[in-house]
């Protein structure tokens, strides 16, 4: 797959190449390599899975699975709540969201930078610290209900919407960010001139403007929560829901058939993206004009005052819970004994801190491989057949509505054949790079897509028709439009690939230990503060990498200017 | 530095993508002298086993996997069609009496089974179990002293309605640790008694976790007084500080074996035989008896752990004696009745 793809690259190299044959080339790349990398490694393994929800265990073929679901006691009451507490986060999110994205984008409201460093805590953060965070905080024997004299019960919806918010909150402001990322100032000029209202502004050209963002962002969170089944296990207490169906079918009893089948009806609610698809083929104003001039953010108290007070309790609260979890690390024993001690930081089991450095390479790899298929897919999407365009999007939202251990069960499946080629990728790093990749692929590409939307096409034809190359006017014109977008992309999936650890426990060899692993083995085993202080150690090693990749780019950014 | 080069161009990545490729896809194959293992045996204790295995058997390069019970078991299965070990170590024989996975194994007699009690290995020999776990409560003894509650001994002490919203037990549905509480409780007082019982202790019950050491770890933490768990999570908890009394129940202590066994499709069954031997030796049980409340193992000293608990040396004397072949088929029977009348 890679081989070919690598000669026409290497042929579309030369700048001054005749023109069309290098575009079709380049664009045929872009096109192709991400298309089959996305049928090769979400495709065929979800096919194995649909296939296993048809697999009777007696050995025939048919729906017994479904029937059999059907059947299991409770199933309706879980599917009910799943539909409830994924409504209740979306909208949650979508408001909180919005909020958090418009204050970045659109105002000049303090702390920002402070907020947006809170919001990649839970990107970053393995989902023990946000789980246990949680219990110290707001559990029965928490610092809340011992401050209040009370024993809160979290457990249940409640927590389960907390925890929910906490983990899709910044997945949903990723894509209304990029939405809002751009507009054209002169849209608000002329309303004003007409003597619109700002709040008749904001009807009228902000929310119409971001409505496939909202829409994607809506999208991804009711997706995500609806098949998470971590939160569900840790918060969740007695209140089911059908991803943990899932959960008890395969690691609670062995069964792949009746989980398989579960999957499967966890896909049904992307069906939604055939809706936002047809809103994203709408051609979309106030935006994505050659001339536009950005807005100019401004003051007014009357809108900053109140989204200062919710971002910043927001921000404070999310830094709350990972705070605690940090503090739990470096004393004797939380709750019973607070005394400072880094004794808990000196880990020799499982691989003490080697699979830190193995994790760091891998994200690496899935977010460097992930920009640049996404961005590729998304460059070809706009070159599309509208029919075939269609298809693609559909597959490449897909993976989102695959719950991480259906994922990494599927890639058994499909990657574990002896005598296949593709079963050398199997026990490798790669794979677990891959497989992270195609976990977050949809959050990535919808991102991607949203902000590609803002990329003139007129600047684009403009510079093509004055001889720049292709290669120019990518170079020139799409790429810095959407540096922004590109870099939150690869940011988003280096985080997540850090910490993401459903799908990547059935792919672990004994020989790749991933950073994630260790803090499960950890905390298996009892020693909760070393997990806690594992965590801590990978969220510095992700911040520091971060900034150290931001700080390079900074000055790559500068010696480029002058 | 291979993402930002692919930012500006999509096509040097592909050619740093195709370096990756070839730098990360050494096919994981199992040479000569490399032995492959699968176990659920807990981090800490597999760390000093390993240890002393490779000093035993310093030509070995052995190459050990430790997942969940439950993790380990769907991993094994999914890769049944090309399975990547050798060996299975230390696993819940209620999982391995899966008729799937009991295809994937063979028979051996391995060096000082012959000497193991019947009830700790397979009659055709496919699986043997040197060691095993047992079912414990978690009591947070500051919390009931706040309370004024008395230390529960037993399962019926649990019922006492004194204990009501202070119990956590795990989910028999997606944990064999609640499973096999479950499954001691009804072989021991009968189907009828045993489900009339199980459904007044549900009366006390605040959760059922989906784990099975999540119920000792909401009792260290204080959320709730009393968790039903494993020995294996109460001692770890005592031993970490936690204000935890590890209770033994009086009336019925579920227990768990851990099996091990040999994989058909081993392409290095030699030393996969000799790792699996040495499992049994004198040196091996020895150890285990640094971690474990069972070690079937016979003239194996007296467990530290069994010790602490206050149980007798000789062990079948608390130990409800099992039926793990009956166990194992009734589950889905068990389970649909659990979630029917009781599961939330």
């Amino acid at each position: 797959m890679t081989a070919p793809s690598l000669t026409l690259t290497d042929k579309a190299r030369p700048r001054r190449a005749s023109r069309p044959l290098d575009e079709r080339l380049l664009f045929g790349a872009c096109v192709l390599v991400p298309v089959v990398a996305l049928v090769l490694f979400f495709l065929l393994p979800l096919a194995t899975i649909v296939w296993r929800s048809f697999t009777e265990e007696a050995g025939g073929i048919g729906v017994a699975n479904y029937l059999a679901l059907f059947r299991t006691p409770g199933i309706l009451r879980a599917t009910g709540n799943s539909l409830l507490v994924g409504t209740a986060t979306t909208a949650v999110c979508l408001v909180l969201g919005f909020a958090v994205a418009y204050a970045a984008q659109r105002t000049r409201v303090s702390g920002k930078r402070f907020v947006a460093a809170a919001l990649s805590l839970p990107l970053l953060a393995p989902s023990l610290v946000l789980g246990l965070g949680l219990i110290f905080l707001l559990g029965r024997n928490g610092l809340v209900s011992n401050l209040l004299g009370i024993r809160l019960n979290i457990y249940g919806f409640p927590g389960l919407l907390i925890a929910n918010v906490l983990y899709a909150l910044p997945q949903a402001v990723l894509i209304i960010q990029a939405a809002l990322r751009q507009s054209d100032a002169r849209y608000y000029d002329a309303a004003e001139v007409m003597g619109a209202t700002r709040l008749q502004q904001f009807l009228g050209i902000t929310l119409p403007n971001v409505r496939f963002g909202l829409l994607s962002a809506g999208f991804v969170v009711f997706t995500v929560t609806i098949t998470d089944f971590g939160n569900a296990v840790t918060i969740g207490g007695d209140f089911s829901v059908l991803a943990t169906e899932i959960y008890n079918q395969v690691t609670g009893q062995m069964k792949f058939g009746i989980g398989a089948a579960v999957g499967i009806l966890l896909l049904l609610p992307t069906g939604i993206a055939v809706y936002i698809e047809r809103v994203a083929a709408q051609r979309q104003f106030g935006t994505a004009s050659e001339s536009a001039l950005p807005p100019v953010p401004d003051r007014l108290p009357m809108r900053d005052i109140p989204l200062f007070l919710v971002t910043m309790t927001l921000a404070l609260s999310i830094t709350a819970v990972v705070a605690t979890v940090v503090f739990a690390s470096v004393v004797r024993l939380w709750p019973y004994r607070l005394d400072f001690t880094t004794k808990h930081y000196s880990i020799t089991l499982s691989g003490g801190y080697d699979p830190l450095w193995t994790s760091l390479g891998v994200s690496a790899a899935t977010a460097g491989i992930g920009t640049v298929l996404l961005f590729a897919l998304v460059l070809g999407l706009r070159r599309m057949p509208p029919g075939l365009a269609k298809a693609v999007y559909l597959l490449a939202v897909l993976p989102v509505g695959v719950p991480g251990l259906v994922l990494g069960l599927s890639y058994i499946f499909a990657f574990n054949l002896a005598g296949t080629p593709l079963h050398m990728l199997y026990g490798t790093a790669l794979l677990l790079a891959l497989c992270n990749f195609y976990h977050y692929h949809t959050q990535g590409f919808l991102t991607m897509v949203t902000g590609m939307r803002a990329v003139p096409a007129a600047l684009e034809e403009a510079a093509g028709c004055l001889g720049g190359g292709v290669l120019r006017v990518l170079g020139d014109v799409v790429v810095p439009v959407m540096i922004p977008t590109l870099l939150s992309v690869f940011f988003f999936l280096f985080m997540r690939s850090m910490v993401t650890l459903s799908a990547i426990i059935f792919l672990v060899s004994p020989s790749t230990n991933l950073a994630a692993v260790t803090v499960m083995r950890l905390d298996e085993a009892g020693f909760v503060s070393q997990a806690a202080a594992f965590s801590t150690c990978i969220m510095a090693a992700v911040a520091a990498a971060a900034l150290a990749m931001r700080g390079a780019l900074a000055l790559a950014g500068r010696r480029k200017a002058a | 530095m291979v993402e930002f080069a692919g930012i500006e161009f999509c096509g040097k990545s592909l050619a740093a993508g195709t370096f990756l490729i070839a730098a990360a896809a050494m096919p994981a194959m199992a040479q000569a002298g490399s032995v492959t293992v699968y176990t659920a045996l807990e981090e800490d204790e597999i760390a000093d086993y390993v240890a002393a295995a490779k000093k035993d058997l310093p030509d070995i390069d052995l190459k050990v996997l430790r997942l969940s019970t439950g993790d380990l078991g769907a991993r094994m299965l999914a890769e049944a069609a090309n399975p990547q070990h050798d060996v299975i170590w230390g696993w819940a024989v209620t999982n391995m009496l899966d008729p799937r996975v009991m295809a994937l194994v063979e028979p051996y007699a391995a060096k000082g089974g012959d000497a193991l009690p019947a009830a700790y290995k397979d009659a055709g020999g496919r699986w043997f179990a040197a060691t095993g776990y047992m079912a414990a409560f978690c009591v947070n003894t500051e919390l009931l002293k706040a309370k004024n509650l008395p230390v529960p001994a037993s399962w019926k002490d649990l019922a006492n309605p004194v204990y009501k919203g202070e119990v956590v037990m795990p989910n028999p549905v997606s944990s064999g640790t609640g499973y096999l509480q479950i499954a001691a409780i009804l072989q021991g007082q009968g189907n009828e008694k045993g489900w009339q019982f199980l459904k007044t202790l549900d009366g006390n019950v605040a959760q059922y976790i989906k784990s099975g050491s999540k119920p000792c770890k909401s009792a260290r933490s204080g959320e709730y007084a009393i968790g039903t768990s494993l020995a294996f999570a109460a001692i770890k908890s005592v031993e970490e500080g936690f204000p935890i009394k590890m209770v033994i129940p009086t009336d019925g202590a579920g227990y768990e074996l851990e099996a091990s066994a040999l994989m058909k499709t081993s392409k290095n069954k030699t030393d996969a035989k000799r790792f699996l031997d040495w499992t049994l030796s004198p040196a091996a049980a020895t150890l285990y008896t640094k971690y474990k409340e069972i070690v079937t193992i016979p003239g194996a000293p007296v467990a530290k752990a069994a010790q602490e608990a206050g149980l007798p040396a000789d062990l079948q004397k608390v130990l409800y004696p099992m039926d793990f072949a009956k166990s194992a088929t009734e589950r889905d029977a068990i389970l649909q009745t659990w979630q029917g009348s009781i599961g939330r």
